[in-house]
């Protein structure tokens, strides 16, 4: 019969390094400038949709930042935001698909770098959820009451990976391609404290949700063995680096074939959380969703409107077009920019969807956007939403 | 010795309508209460206007004698002669109980964002310096009797009016279990200490001169405890 305290976000910061790459851009830091590279590149952002994206790379493809370093320029817009010092967090918690180094932990390396005062971290391993899966981490930690205040990122820099180099000599079809022309770089970040922001809006977590399917699916998105299932013995730690390298183990990839069903399985999942109460679709304002390709972006909106008629593009938000998809940083990336330009009240609810093809997990969240204390919620009716 | 006289005096005065000590520290007790009403911070608790920084200020205020008095419970004890052995037994039971509650308390500081070092640089403000001199110096007396006075007031405090205060400030600032555990704690554990405190005032060993120092001290305590509230941060 405890009770727990009130998690809420009250800072938002994203970083994404260097100037915009517009889709011409994009062979200067990649390569892949052969006539069949380039139709499958064109090929693939057309149905992806994204017009510009951002790299930590120069207009040669050397890397100019490490990925630790647009975590903590992401958490320092974010603590910047909410005006307080790295030294006022107790936990940090980290997302990202792949640190720069194999040890130690990522979130060791960021809170080395980001400095403050001793804490608690976590660092949060797997693809576009472990986001969300650092949040709920986050927010459970302030519910219980351990913790006043912990700052969440999530990061990635895939584009070094993405680079010709990794491709050359190498078995390289739709799998490899289809991410290597939709990843890009950046960094989103917030911080959770267990007290509304004092003068300005904040959004209360209302719930944090993470569910894997791994034990019906096989694996989706991959790197580090050769197929869709590790063996004894193949792994990129089992056999020769080099061994591994032509095996073609360092690439990223993703079975495409799967996507459908990946995007069924995140809608089943939204229908659930529909049908066991947790969201109340006469009372969800917007939505932030997660997809690599608009072409998913279609199919999850016509999905949701299915339970949602009122739904309109008003209330979808992503900026997958201008931002790329970041992986683990996306839904923080999407969710600061919905906030700093003001879409949301107080008194309206945002879902965030993060479907993750790893290995079929979805990750959700449910907000609230709630005044200042001495504000109070205008009308009644939001008033009593946000009760 | 005394045993039978003193069981004897309390009869009669029960039976003759004169007050008995309950009585006596009962009244003390009301006009606390009509004291703590009055308290800015306890009526902004009330009212629901307290904020964080008044919880955050009220433990760093309380710990700064709270780290006491495990020390002049200790010094009590050393100060009952063996005539009074079951009262140095309860004391030295008691200042063992108390000595690391102040920790809980400080663990709730740090919980709701502040910092063990500015905790621990604090001083005691102008009531917790009354409080806690007046209690080190009547520790230092020989059988110093009317303590169970002071304690009286500060286990009565923690048994019946901290866990209503650490639900409030719950309800209005939506705190964390976690984060009151040292408000919490004390009823549980005020209510145990107080049980033993009735044990011991009704158990015959208090004669009239005994209980007149314990109605005393028990005035003194309850002034300063209210004043130490009162005097936050000065």
């Amino acid at each position: 019969m405890g009770s727990m305290a009130t998690a809420y976000l009250t800072g938002f910061g994203a970083y994404l390094p260097g100037d915009p790459v517009d889709n011409d851009g994009i062979a200067a830091r990649l390569g892949g400038d052969d006539p069949v590279t380039e139709r499958i590149r064109r090929r693939v952002l057309d149905a992806n949709g994204i017009r510009q994206r951002h790299y930590a790379l120069d207009e040669h493809g050397e890397p100019t930042e490490l990925n630790e370093q647009l975590a903590v320029k992401a958490l320092q817009a974010a603590l910047d935001d909410r005006g307080i010092e790295a030294s006022d967090l107790r936990m940090l918690a980290c997302a990202t698909t792949m640190g720069d180094v194999l040890v130690p932990g990522f979130a060791s390396m960021v809170h080395g770098r980001l400095g403050g005062g001793p804490m608690q971290l976590l660092s949060a391993a797997g693809v576009c959820a472990s986001s969300l899966a650092a949040l709920d981490a986050a927010v459970s930690k302030i519910r219980l009451g351990d913790h006043p205040r912990v700052a969440v990122v999530g990061s990635e820099l895939s584009s070094r990976s993405l680079r010709q180099r990794r491709f050359d000599g190498i078995r390289a079809g739709m799998d490899s391609h289809f991410l290597r022309w939709m990843l890009s770089d950046g960094a989103g970040a917030v911080v959770v404290e267990f007290q509304p922001h004092p003068s300005k809006p904040s959004l209360r977590v209302d719930w944090v949700r993470q569910v894997s399917l791994a034990h019906e699916h096989d694996v989706c998105m991959r790197a580090g063995m050769s197929g869709d299932a590790p063996s004894v013995g193949d792994t990129w730690q089992d056999v020769d680096i080099a061994d591994a390298e032509a095996a073609g183990m360092f690439v990223l990839r993703q079975d495409v074939s799967m996507l459908d069903e990946l995007a069924d399985a995140g809608l089943a999942q939204f229908e659930e959380l529909v049908d066991i109460g947790l969201v109340d679709v006469t009372k969800l304002d917007h939505v932030i969703c997660h997809y690599s390709t608009n072409m998913f972006r279609d199919l999850a909106f016509d999905g949701l409107r299915r339970r949602i008629p009122t739904l309109d593009t008003d209330r979808w938000f992503s900026n997958l077009e201008t931002r790329g998809n970041t992986g683990s940083a996306s839904i923080f990336i999407a969710l600061e920019e919905a906030w700093r330009t003001g879409r949301f009240a107080p008194g309206e609810t945002v879902l965030l969807a993060v479907p993750e093809s790893g290995r079929f997990s979805f990750a959700f969240a449910h907000l609230t956007v709630v005044a200042p204390p001495d504000q109070p919620s205008p009308s009644p009716q939001q008033q009593g939403a946000a009760a | 010795m005394t045993t039978d006289t003193t069981f004897a005096t309390s009869a009669t005065d029960a039976a003759t309508g004169v007050d008995t000590l309950a009585d006596r520290l009962a009244e003390v007790w009301v006009e606390l209460e009509e004291r703590l009403d009055r308290v800015p911070v306890l009526s902004r608790l009330a009212a629901g206007t307290v904020t964080l920084h008044d919880y955050q200020r009220l433990l760093f205020n309380l710990r700064q004698q709270v780290v006491d008095g495990s020390p002049w419970i200790s010094r009590a004890a050393s100060n009952f002669d063996i005539d009074h052995f079951e009262l140095r037994t309860a004391a030295i039971r008691h200042a063992e109980e108390e000595h690391r509650d102040y920790l809980m308390l400080e663990r709730d500081y740090v919980a709701i964002g502040g910092t063990l070092a500015e905790l621990r640089a604090g001083r005691k403000n102008l009531g917790s310096e009354a409080l806690s001199g007046y209690m080190f110096h009547y520790a230092d007396q020989p059988n110093p009797v009317g303590l169970l006075g002071a304690m009286f007031i500060i286990e009565g405090l923690g048994a019946k009016r901290a866990a209503g205060w650490a639900a409030r400030f719950q309800e209005v600032l939506g705190l964390a279990d976690s984060q009151v555990h040292f408000m919490r704690y004390h009823e549980q554990a005020d209510s145990e200490h107080t049980g033993d405190l009735e044990a011991i005032l009704t158990s015959g060993i208090i004669d009239d001169a005994a209980a007149d120092e314990i109605v005393r001290c028990a005035q003194v305590v309850a002034r300063l405890y209210a004043l130490q509230l009162e005097e936050l941060d000065r």
